[in-house]
């Protein structure tokens, strides 16, 4: 920790007088203490919970569903069994794509909110703030009613006449990625907005009567400008995603999985700590290596616009 | 943005705002059809035979649901005191630090944010595990602190960021002690986000799954967990009921926590 400078507690010049250095030691004491319950519970809850998840996927299981101890890779050489990669580069797909559209809706509605008049701009935020802030669960099984057999959506594609009949739309991919969207584009558009909404709308207007077309001013004026928003959105979308295994069984029938159901399955059904452990590491390490590749891309990007 | 400027775009600026009009209903679509279909005559979800409200009675006779509905609000009560309370204390702290203990420290304090929620889940049942500790309330608890820490310390922060360092000052040259310096001016200037915190936390717990799937013991199954296991055999009006009285719990929480501090929450929005 660097020292500390507070107006409460003047650094000493010169002799230091042992009341100045009480003093001194309390404000310390007070700060240590007031930082210690989220200190503690980061330090014990997190770190020591991941160190040792990481220490078990080296580990051997024992049949009781527990862990024997040991030293070996197995788990780690088992997860390269087909089986297993491919629902890790299912997820990535889905995690990748899913990312996409929330980014491209989610700019889209924060480009026509930042548009609208201030008083306006309240009123719809409290609209995006309602779906945000209801339960997960609701709002996959509402995907349930609505993609049932002979449900709402069957019965308007039967009247338009793209169906005929009663059409299984769930368990289906597309109801999963359907599911996916829902659940993620309200956190993908509030980051945006805040970013798009401290933008200058001048810029944009001066790149109009410099000459620009509308997508000109998007992708080289105002895209640009959103990117930390856009960054943020992406991290929020893609790494929550690879950890859900609720959508999948729900709207996909538990057929394509992703890694969330994956390391759900390796604990509860198999029993196979050190494997669910090691497929917990390699999603830890996926995390990290797409979080560096979007840090990486957006910097290059920025050097490339200066 | 003036209509005289924008007319090179207005094309263009009109489809992207029916597709963000249609975004917007395509977030209401799912939550009006639950609403609706709560009310339905009929044993199966999709095919109305007119209106009842015979589920929402079924439902108030759920023994397992009611449990589970009490061990998801006993849970999210303590887990929100616990992380408000940790977020304060670590805000009040913060102020105290260096830049770069700050920074540290935020860092430390933010990392369950980045971190896959079913990863963290694992790693406690890890410890859990190791420990031989019992699978039940306890552990629920922690597992819930450690999801909404975070962002109660992002909430509580942000107000704490806000105040008038003076006003602290001024209470201590007037001889107020640390404590009622705390009871009396950081508390009271800091009860709006205080209580927006508390509810996000509580929603955030109660409507936890992914981590509950991990914390919870045998006779600890939260609200969630019974809904997905029940959801694996079918949706039922049952639980379109249920989920109405959820969403009306979200319009109560929205409400409670204050529009204005929301915004702030999930924009970082100041001007009100």
């Amino acid at each position: 920790m660097a020292a500390v400078t507070v107006a409460a507690a003047p650094p000493p010049t010169g002799t230091v007088s042992p009341a100045a250095r009480t003093d001194r030691i309390r404000h310390h004491a007070v700060t240590v203490a007031l930082l210690a319950p989220a200190g503690l519970t980061v330090v014990a809850l997190v770190l020591v919970p991941l160190v040792l998840v990481v220490r078990n996927s080296f580990a051997r299981p024992d049949p009781y569903g527990g862990i024997r101890g040991g030293f070996t890779f197995s788990n780690y050489h088992e997860l390269l069994d087909p089986v297993y990669l491919k629902v890790f580069g299912y997820s990535l797909g889905m995690a990748a794509l899913n990312t996409a559209v929330c980014l491209l809706l989610g700019y889209v509605v924060s480009y026509y909110l930042a548009g609208r008049p201030p008083q306006r701009q309240g009123l719809l935020l409290l609209l995006l703030i309602v779906p945000f802030w209801t339960d997960f669960l609701v709002r996959t099984f509402a995907w349930i009613n609505l993609l049932s057999p002979g449900g709402p959506v069957n019965a308007l594609t039967d009247a338009v006449g793209l169906t005929d009949g009663q059409v299984q739309w769930i368990p289906s991919q597309g109801a999963s990625f359907v599911g996916l969207v829902y659940a993620f584009l309200p956190t993908a558009i509030f980051p945006i907005y805040a970013t798009l909404r401290g933008v200058d709308p001048s810029l944009g207007e001066a790149a109009r009567d410099l000459g620009c077309g509308w997508w000109r001013v998007h992708i080289r004026v105002l895209l640009p400008l959103v990117r930390p928003g856009l960054l943020a959105a992406a991290l929020l979308t893609f790494v929550p995603t690879l950890g859900v295994f609720v959508i999948p069984v729900l709207l996909g029938g538990g057929k394509n999985q992703l890694v969330g159901n994956l390391i759900v399955t390796l604990y509860t059904e198999f029993r196979n700590q050190p494997m669910g452990a090691a497929a917990s590491v390699a999603l830890l390490v996926l995390m990290i290596v797409s979080a560096a590749v979007l840090g990486t891309a957006a910097s290059r990007l920025r050097r490339k616009a200066s | 943005m003036s209509g005289r400027t924008r007319i090179p775009g207005r094309l263009p600026d009109a489809v992207t705002a029916w597709l963000a009009r249609g975004v917007i209903v395509f977030l209401y679509v799912p939550i009006v059809a639950v609403v609706v279909l709560s009310f339905n005559d009929s044993d199966v979800t999709y095919k109305w035979a007119g209106f009842s409200t015979r589920w929402y009675g079924t439902l108030a006779q759920d023994t397992d649901l009611l449990s589970a509905l009490r061990v998801s609000a006993e849970a999210g009560v303590i887990s929100a005191t616990l992380a408000t309370f940790g977020g304060l204390f670590a805000a009040m702290g913060m102020a105290r630090l260096g830049p770069r203990g700050r920074a540290l420290f935020s860092g430390g304090l933010f990392l369950p944010l980045v971190i896959p929620e079913i990863v963290l889940g694992v790693a406690l049942l890890s410890v859990f595990g190791m420990l031989k500790a019992t699978l039940g309330l306890g552990t629920l608890v922690l597992g819930h602190l450690v999801v909404t820490l975070p962002y109660a310390a992002l909430i509580v922060l942000g107000a704490h960021r806000a105040l008038d360092p003076a006003l602290d000052e001024a209470a201590a040259d007037l001889g107020c002690g640390v404590w009622q310096r705390f009871r009396l001016v950081t508390v009271p200037l800091l009860k709006q986000a205080l209580l927006a915190s508390w509810l996000l936390c509580f929603t955030i717990s109660f409507g936890n799954i992914v981590m509950s799937t991990f914390t919870s013991g045998v006779g600890t199954t939260t609200l969630p967990l019974r809904v997905y296991s029940l959801l694996k055999t079918g949706l039922t009006p049952e639980i379109n009921a249920l989920g109405t009285l959820l969403v009306l719990f979200t319009f109560v929480i929205i409400l409670g926590a204050g529009l204005r501090q929301m915004r702030r929450v999930l924009v970082g929005d100041d001007s009100g």
